[in-house]
């Protein structure tokens, strides 16, 4: 392409400071070097773990960044070294890369590469970026920043797509479905008859819930406190639905009462550490086993020694225990083999420089996902 | 036996009050019903359980009670409908029964008694050669480590894991690591004087929390190139709980606890542990199904591919019941063994 070697000035939405709006600015992005890959992102989808960043986290180190990580788009040009991509090539960047190299790739029990952004030997850092603004450096939001029109990734991080994949859809596929979906078949890895209850219904807890059902589960009980949520959660699979506010007891008794002692799976979609110990209590004795989806660091969860002690096991899940650029595809091909919905999680549709109503509509709870149309394809 | 259907006079230490030493009485044990079996206990262990209902820290502990469920005996007589057992059979108490249905009942084996009833359902039958001043042991505290290594965490051969805590349980769970195979056992005491009997029973190295001044879960770390695999924790501290979950590496690590905290408390950590890939778990009784299981250790024992005897540091009448858990209490016994 005519840019290939060149500074990109593109727009991008700049979070420049904690708890206030984006600003749609101007930036530069370089081009790609060694291993690197420059998308022009297509489309996005706004996640929590965006507004978890902008209004909860609120790391002093954190900013400005460009936020943003569940997008699509399409390579514009590759850095010395990179073969598997090549100019044109339809794309999703990766919030976890996958070297395939280092013992947690190498290993079927996780997916959480050694090269991630939690900390260890860091590629796409957030003190590694290639974006700047007004002659700053600007940090890229779990390595991808989606929320501009183009962003550098390293290649272990860059996932390829089937061309014939619509990629104002799929977006979503680059977080909070396949982090949902996952967590239920590869985290809880959900039996065939059982019982699962999934806490939260935003597009992870419903994502989980299409999980439970493609992995065969014969109840599926969606909880949330917001009833308008209980008919999309209808769409996805969920047999019963329970709202802990029509109710006095605590909600694992509730379920525990439903259910003859408890459910065999739960997921939690929200990040909140009172719902991650419901969700471990609402599980049955013996086995029932507690996953955490949902996303926070500002507190510590709890629970008592006996419940695990009488059987139960917690366990957490990132990006639904998929090892990244293996299990990305295989979810845009579940999609395109209509085996995974994606289309139902689409409530609205926006352009980039209308993100913080997209953000305003889900403070509210009123969206599940909105896609932004970020360039022309 | 000429007791047989009749109400039995014996001694049992009984705990009247939470805190208060046992008191050596004179009880009286009635026939067994329909479905209990009657049995003249031969001998008994202490475990740190009995020591922590006696405390009072048990909310689901009543008082007066006798206490005890690390027993071994004879059957003495058995109720109406009683098939499985008869008078004679040599059996261990289980204070997690097997029935078949999904109950669950804690203890009731009260075995600080020279008789005491049982739900059939609560009773394994054992080789009538097994020694009983030994199996004894295999009521609680030996299978309950073992077994939390072997069926609770499935412990991998080549495997790196942690035990922290070496009294009995600690060293059953390390003589279970090794048993499935484990390359490296780590065992964690703040007391040095464990750390021989732990490395006889098979732990690779010992770590002495006191020895260091960052926390202990961090040292784990260092030394295992980003945490063990599988972690114990057999003390009953939720502090320790947090900081062997802490130990476990990400990705897979797991973590069981075994040990009993004290009513109220909570285990806590930050999400971000277990959403970085480690698994919490907890177990009772080694994760054994009763009835069937512990018949199969003695035999395991009898064979000698489990170690007893090596966790048999004291040997004492029933009567010096208290002498036994001032020593436990010491820190300095493994196991006292109660003989009738």
């Amino acid at each position: 392409m005519a840019t290939a070697g060149k500074v990109i000035k593109c727009k991008a939405a700049v979070a420049w400071e904690p708890n206030k709006p984006l600003v749609m600015e101007d930036i530069e992005v370089s081009p790609p070097e060694a291993n690197m890959v420059r998308i022009k992102i297509v489309a996005t989808g706004v996640c929590h773990t965006d507004l978890y960043h902008l209004y909860e986290g609120m790391g002093e180190d954190d900013f400005p960044a460009v936020l943003g990580h569940e997008g699509a788009g399409i390579v514009e040009s590759v850095g010395p070294g990179v073969t598997e991509f090549q100019p044109g090539d339809k794309v999703i960047p990766l919030i976890i890369p996958q070297c395939k190299e280092c013992r947690f790739c190498k290993s079927p029990k996780t997916n959480q590469c050694e090269k991630g952004w939690d900390g260890g030997d860091d590629v796409n850092a957030l003190a590694v970026s290639r974006l700047t603004c007004k002659g700053k450096k600007v940090l890229q939001f779990m390595g991808t920043s989606t929320f501009s029109e183009y962003t550098v990734v390293n290649q272990m991080a860059v996932a390829k797509i089937d061309p014939a994949a619509p990629l104002d859809k799929v977006c979503l596929l680059g977080c909070g479905i396949t982090t949902g979906y996952g967590a239920a078949v590869n985290t809880a890895k959900v039996e065939p008859g059982s019982t699962c209850a999934a806490f939260g219904l935003g597009a992870v807890g419903l994502a989980a819930v299409m999980g439970c059902k493609a992995a065969g589960a014969k109840r599926i009980i969606a909880v949330d406190i917001n009833p308008e949520k209980f008919e999309k959660a209808k769409v996805f699979g969920a047999t019963d639905f329970v709202n802990p506010k029509d109710h006095s007891k605590p909600i694992s008794q509730v379920l525990s009462e439903m259910t003859d002692g408890g459910v065999d799976f739960s997921l939690e979609c929200v990040g909140n550490v009172g719902v991650m110990c419901s969700a471990l209590e609402s599980c049955v004795k013996g086995w029932g086993v507690s996953v955490i989806v949902g996303w926070t660091d500002l507190h510590d969860v709890a629970a008592r020694p006996l419940q695990l002690i009488a059987g139960r096991t917690w366990k957490g899940s990132l990006f639904g225990g998929f090892k990244s650029k293996d299990g990305v595809p295989q979810m845009v091909k579940a999609y395109l083999d209509k085996k995974v919905k994606v289309d139902e999680f689409i409530t609205h549709n926006m352009t980039l420089d209308q993100v913080n109503d997209a953000i305003e509509l889900m403070k509210q709870g009123k969206c599940i996902r909105t896609v932004l149309s970020v360039s022309q394809q | 036996m000429a007791t047989e259907g009749k109400v039995i006079r014996c001694r049992a230490a009984v705990a009247w009050e939470a805190g208060k030493p046992l008191v050596m009485e004179e009880v009286e044990v009635a026939p067994p019903k329909s479905g209990e079996v009657r049995l003249k206990i031969a001998a008994t262990g202490i475990c740190h359980t009995d020591s922590y209902t006696l405390s009072g820290s048990d909310p689901e502990g009543v008082f007066p009670v006798v206490l005890g469920h690390e027993g071994a005996g004879i059957v003495e007589s058995i109720g109406e409908g009683v098939t499985k057992f008869q008078k004679g059979d040599t059996v261990i108490p289980l204070y997690i029964p097997q029935c078949g249905k999904s109950l669950f009942h804690f203890m009731g084996c009260s075995t600080f008694s020279e008789y005491t009833v049982v739900a059939e359902i609560s009773l394994a039958k054992v080789d009538h050669m097994a020694p009983l001043d030994k199996v004894c042991l295999l009521g609680c505290g030996i299978t309950t480590g073992y077994g939390a290594a072997v069926n609770t965490a499935k412990v991998e051969a080549g495997s790196t894991c942690a035990v922290f805590g070496l009294g009995a349980l600690g060293l059953a769970a390390i003589m279970g690591c090794q048993a499935a195979g484990a390359a490296r056992i780590i065992g964690v005491d703040l007391n040095p004087d464990k750390f021989k009997t732990a490395q006889e029973f098979g732990a690779t190295e010992v770590v002495n929390p006191k020895d260091h001044s960052r926390p202990i879960q961090e040292v784990l770390v260092e030394m295992t190139d980003g945490g063990v695999d599988y972690s114990f924790e057999c003390v009953g501290n939720v502090a320790i709980m947090r900081a062997a979950l802490e130990a476990c590496h990400k990705g897979w690590g797991t973590s069981v606890i075994i040990g009993v905290a004290a009513a109220g408390q909570e285990i806590s950590t930050r999400p971000f542990q277990l959403v970085t890939g480690r698994t919490w778990k907890g177990t009772a009784f080694g994760g054994y199904k009763s009835v069937e299981s512990v018949p199969k250790l003695v035999e395991e024992y009898m064979k000698k591919k489990l170690k007893v005897d090596e966790f048999v540091t004291h040997t004492l009448p029933f009567e010096k019941i208290t002498e036994g858990f001032d020593l436990m209490h010491a820190g300095k016994c493994i196991r006292v063994v109660l003989q009738f």
